[in-house]
């Protein structure tokens, strides 16, 4: 059993368990949290988790956590690796079943006041045009060609076939597509899985939020990131759906033969993981960016559908919603960092964790150049999210900050906590509206279920990753039918 | 004998099913595993799809299928609940499954882990295994 004992105190906010905790360590395990939130992960087994992952070939530096870790399958939800690109290995269960699963943030330029009286009406019609793709929602099925156009173009290929605006590309983290997808590397039975899910938000965690700015940290960033108090805005949370799992699927279960090949022991199956460079490596690579292609594609056909029942509702009076950023959390990328003051090409495994480039980071749209990008971290339903600003501080952290709140309670220990109705009822008696399918998805995604993402955000504040600049409070919450 | 029961795990579905045959285990981790998308089911005759399988061992291959049997589910918005077996040996296995359409589910199950995974033959001689899916 891992114990506080085990950790050297490095800040406030940064511990760390050092390589001779375990022989089979290749690097340190380092989790940023505060005093308190460090003895509540021993409640589970996410810090031998972060162990395990520091005993991967070519894991540089040490391996991460963020404050909202907790339990995941083979790495911990919050988890952050960097593999050197020619000696390292690349894990599917690093980026998660979701591939891309990932949050964006809509604005409006309407404040509360104004949206009020038609927020209900607002909410219903977004709850019929976005289905959840479990149910009777609107359901088209796209042939295999139009799936590998996406899987390849991502949000450009949405665009492009009229599903929103130019400028939704620059506002996606890696402009909505990654250029090392190839379809052919995608099994016919996810083709097959994806063929009636987009534009679908899926269930468990998923939303769709309509929240507004309750308070703003940063007047000088949130003015560029076009923010202000009482602002409406719209928050989408899904990912790639049926047709990323099953990639997933079908290469832990390759990898798993091949490591036998290459000689690659673990100490957990889920980490199942093959060098960068052979070609299961390779193969999962592609097949990863084609998934991360499809949840962005996902995000933005979710955008169309939000985008005409805002018309449909507030007329075109209202001014159309803008594309504030799109991060993903569940994701692979070749990214280029300084290790001992050179830089060099790493494989950022990202697993409920967001990229936070700073200022003048090549990679972020020029619009936010000057200041960093955004950060946008989802709370629990009914409760506050944040939009944070990427600083150079994290440097240290390969320029990653958390991903929510992380859940400390089961779903199942939630459903017997907290009846559903209870949880709507208190929702409701804060003014949130609710629009849902079933009560129990409800009493499982109740906010005692996780951890309080105020504090989770104070750490990555406090220890300078990222800063804050708003906090927004949910309106609408917005199961699909 | 109880078929399936679900364990505490903080994110995730965790389950562990019995039986007393190898055979009854899977059955009763797909019933675990089907149930669990809460279903709700079009009156219509039973649906049936074969499955053929390869794994490295057993526990593997109880993945293995209920990945295929959930691909199954999802494809064709059908659940199944009986099992016909035609070949089965620790790395092989030959299956007709056998269930109904479904009209909406409730919950998602987005996949099958290797994740804490424990397939056992009990002293009494029957069967039990844990299987983690990400939900």
């Amino acid at each position: 059993m891992i114990a506080k004992k085990d950790f050297k105190k490095l800040s406030e906010w940064l511990w760390e368990i050092p390589q001779s905790f375990r022989q089979d360590m290749r690097v340190p395990a380092r989790i940023y949290v505060s005093e308190k939130m460090l003895e509540d992960t021993f409640g589970d087994k996410s810090i031998d988790q972060l162990v395990n992952v520091a005993t991967l070939p070519g894991i540089t530096k040490y391996s991460l956590a963020m404050p909202d870790i907790h339990e995941g399958y083979g790495f911990p939800i919050g988890g952050v690796a960097a593999m050197d690109i020619s000696t390292g290995v690349i894990s599917p269960g690093g980026v998660g079943y979701d591939i891309n699963c990932g949050v964006r943030a809509l604005k409006s330029n309407l404040e509360q006041k104004e949206a009020q009286p038609f927020l209900d009406k607002l909410a219903i019609k977004i709850q019929r045009e976005v289905p959840s793709g479990l149910g009777r929602g609107r359901q088209i099925k796209l042939d295999t060609t139009s799936v590998n156009k996406i899987l390849e173009g991502g949000v450009k290929r949405l665009v492009e076939k009229g599903f929103g605006e130019k400028e939704d590309i620059e506002s996606c983290e890696s402009e909505g597509q990654l250029p090392q997808a190839d379809a052919s590397t995608v099994s016919e039975k996810a083709k097959n899985r994806g063929r009636d899910q987009v534009g679908t938000l899926g269930s468990g965690n998923h939303f769709l939020e309509i929240q507004k700015v309750e308070k703003i940290f940063e007047e000088e960033v949130a003015k560029i990131f076009g923010l202000f108090p009482d602002q409406i805005l719209i928050m989408i949370h899904t990912g790639s759906r049926g047709l990323g799992h099953q990639i997933a699927t079908d290469y832990i279960r390759e990898m798993m033969r091949a490591m036998l090949k290459y000689g690659i022991i673990l100490p957990d199956r889920e980490l199942a993981a093959s060098p960068i460079n052979s070609p299961e490596g390779k193969g999962y690579f592609s097949a990863m960016a084609c998934g991360a292609n499809y949840a962005w594609a996902n995000r933005q056909m979710i955008t169309h559908y939000v985008r005409k029942a805002w018309t449909d509702v507030l007329g075109s009076q209202a001014s159309s919603l803008e594309l504030l950023y799109d991060v993903a959390h569940n994701i692979a990328k070749i990214e280029e960092h300084e290790v001992n003051g050179k830089p060099k090409k790493l494989v950022v495994h990202r697993k409920g964790a967001t990229r936070a480039f700073p200022p003048q980071h090549p990679e972020i749209p020029k619009k936010y150049q000057k200041v960093g990008q955004p950060v946008i971290i989802p709370g629990t339903m009914g409760t506050a999210s944040y939009i944070l600003v990427g600083t150079e501080k994290s440097k240290e952290a390969w320029y990653t900050v958390c991903h929510g709140a992380g859940r400390v309670m089961s779903r199942h220990a939630a459903i017997r906590s907290f009846p559903g109705n209870q949880v709507v009822q208190n929702l409701e008696t804060k003014g949130i509206i609710v629009k849902y399918w079933g009560l129990r998805g409800i009493a499982e995604e109740a906010p005692g279920a996780y951890k309080d993402v105020d504090d989770v955000v104070e750490v990555i504040h406090s220890s300078g990753l990222s800063k804050k600049v708003a906090r927004l409070v949910p309106l609408a919450v917005i199961k699909g039918e | 004998m109880k078929k399936y029961e679900i364990l505490e795990h903080t994110a995730d579905l965790k389950m562990r099913a019995f039986g007393r045959t190898k055979e009854e285990l899977f059955l009763n981790m797909l019933l675990g595993m089907t149930n669990s998308l809460r279903a709700e089911i079009k009156k219509q005759k039973s649906k049936i799809k074969k499955i053929k399988i390869k794994s490295l061992n057993l526990s593997n291959l109880l993945v293995d299928f209920l990945s295929e049997a959930l691909y199954l589910t999802q494809i064709n918005r059908e659940i199944y609940n009986k099992i016909k077996f035609k070949k089965f040996t620790d790395i092989k296995l030959e299956v007709e499954l056998i269930g109904q359409k479904v009209e909406r589910f409730s919950e998602d199950i987005k996949a099958v882990t290797y994740h804490d995974l424990d397939v056992r033959q009990r002293k009494d001689g029957t069967w039990e295994a844990t299987v983690l899916f990400d939900i």
